[in-house]
């Protein structure tokens, strides 16, 4: 059963890391494009069986993982997929050849064949820019020696989009900001994010909702920075709002402090015992028990159980956990059983 | 539950408001929680703001052509996007000042790519060259073309 999605559990993704009651994942990506091979606005079929072809055999050359032909994947693998942050809604989408590695370790993942011909990704929990930074650039650098990136003396990695010129290079980092939200602070902190050149985004990515209290956060700019200062000015920022967020719950604390402990214990008791839940709820309630734990009044529980249980019962996830296509109130159904079964061995204390 | 504010829409916003020393538990819905500024307002993506200021001008010589991918001028200011890394030199002096304005920088002063070095490409070329030697049946060839793909480790072909 769990074999169905074993790729979204990587060993290195449930390491020890940085700030992980305030900050769920972190995520690096730079575009890049090959020399001589038309960009995704006039490629041809030919074209992009080649590009999938080619970079295939550049990541097999050096790389130990996986490589995903996306086209002969099932729709609900690719959902799971992108539920699980490893690949775009655009590379969904595409009709055209497309692929995506993974690394061995779970790390790092390169999409073939999306808006740029590679979308090189490094996750990690946790606050921790410098890491995935270096593990994307360990791959870009090869991949670079292999295909011949399209570059430009003046804008740097040409990319398919102006907006991405220069380092091709976006961090983003999640947060979980519910001191912010429910201390009222949050919209006045949002908006100077964006005069600092960065950008605000749901749970996944650009238009989407903001659910759960989780803001995904990343540079605006990628042309006029060096690669090492773009991720140090995020790092600041990240850091500022870690800060901010404590100062937060510590008011909420000191005003509000039972009926925050009833929120968070009505919340673990939900999850539980609770027979239907939607995912939606899923983020909210899993909210008040991350907080719980950054606030110590939650202990029997670790992070890394709520981060699994987060992607586990995203729609996508959940029906291939159990391997099979379930209706909405079945979905509903078993999500409330894994959740249940999952809590059930941990005891409380 | 329905939104505390509109009391239409469905709630999706749930949080406590500790402002003025009450506690009040508040669920509104998306669309009142942006009103009272809780929610940011959509901010316009990088590429809308990018085809805005590419609408907003206009150049004579919309039928500059990249002579590599084909696209002119005019689509590209439609789509915002380059046809392939030529297009950027050729559309270069039309869209100099809209990338400063997006990018708010008009120099890459980060990494450089590095020069030479395109083993994978060249192993490709050089097997679709051995699939139409051997086609033709020009073994010699075809021996050839295995030798170059030895030298770029390329064993068992
Ligand atoms: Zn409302
Ligand atoms: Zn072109």
């Amino acid at each position: 059963m769990f074999d169905n999605i074993k790729w979204l559990i990587s060993p290195e993704f449930n390491q020890e890391c940085e700030e992980k009651e305030i900050v769920v994942s972190t995520r690096t990506r730079v575009a890049r494009n090959i020399e001589g091979i038309p960009f995704e606005i006039k490629m041809k079929n030919q074209d992009a069986e080649k590009l999938v072809q080619v970079v295939k055999s550049a990541l097999e050359m050096n790389f130990k993982g996986k490589y995903l032909d996306l086209n002969k994947m099932k729709p609900l693998e690719k959902e799971s997929l992108f539920e699980s942050h490893l690949i775009s809604p655009a590379i969904i989408k595409k009709e055209q050849p497309t692929a995506v590695f993974i690394s061995e370790k779970g790390n790092v993942t390169v999409m073939v064949n999306e808006e740029d011909h590679l979308r090189i990704q490094g996750l990690s929990c946790g606050l921790n820019l410098t890491n995935t930074a270096s593990a994307v650039y360990e791959f870009e650098e090869i991949l670079g020696q292999e295909l011949g990136y399209a570059y430009n003396e003046n804008y740097g990695f040409i990319t398919s989009c102006p907006t991405n010129l220069g380092t091709g290079l976006r961090a983003s980092v999640l947060f979980h900001l519910p001191g912010l939200v429910y201390t009222n602070e949050i919209d006045k902190i949002l908006k100077s994010t964006y005069s600092l050149g960065m950008t605000v985004r749901g749970l996944y990515g650009e238009g989407t909702e903001i659910k759960g209290n989780l803001f995904q956060i990343s540079n605006q700019h990628t042309l006029g920075f060096k690669e090492d200062e773009l991720i140090e000015k995020i790092n600041k920022f990240a850091r500022m709002l870690i800060d901010l967020e404590r100062k937060a719950r510590d008011v909420i604390m000191k005003r509000a402090r039972f009926e925050l402990e009833d929120k968070i214990y009505r919340s673990v008791a939900i999850l539980r015992s609770a027979r239907l839940i939607n995912s939606d709820e899923v983020l909210n309630l899993l909210s008040a028990v991350r907080l719980g734990i950054g606030l110590g009044i939650i202990n029997f529980l670790e992070i890394n159980v709520l981060n699994e249980i987060m992607l586990i019962t995203r729609p996508g996830n959940i029906q291939l956990y159990y391997g099979e296509i379930l209706e909405e109130q079945e979905r509903d159904i078993r999500r409330a059983e894994y959740i249940r079964n999952r809590l059930a061995k941990i005891e409380t204390t | 539950m329905l939104c505390d504010d509109c009391k239409k829409k469905p709630a999706s916003i749930f949080f406590k408001d500790v402002s003025g020393g009450q506690i009040k538990e508040v669920h509104l819905c998306e669309d009142c929680a942006k009103k009272k500024g809780i929610l940011s307002e959509k901010k316009l993506s990088p590429l809308e703001v990018l085809q805005k200021l590419l609408k907003n001008t206009s150049h004579e010589d919309e039928n500059v052509i990249c002579p590599v991918c084909f696209l002119n001028l005019a689509e590209f200011k439609k789509v915002g996007r380059f046809g392939c890394a030529n297009c950027l030199n050729v559309f270069e002096p039309y869209i100099k000042t809209m990338i400063k304005e997006v990018q708010n920088s008009e120099k890459h002063i980060g990494k450089r790519a590095k020069p030479g070095g395109r083993r994978a490409i060249e192993v490709f070329r050089l097997k679709e060259e051995l699939r139409r030697a051997l086609e033709k049946e020009a073994y010699e060839d075809a021996a050839q073309i295995r030798d170059k793909l030895k030298t770029l480790g390329v064993e068992n072909v």
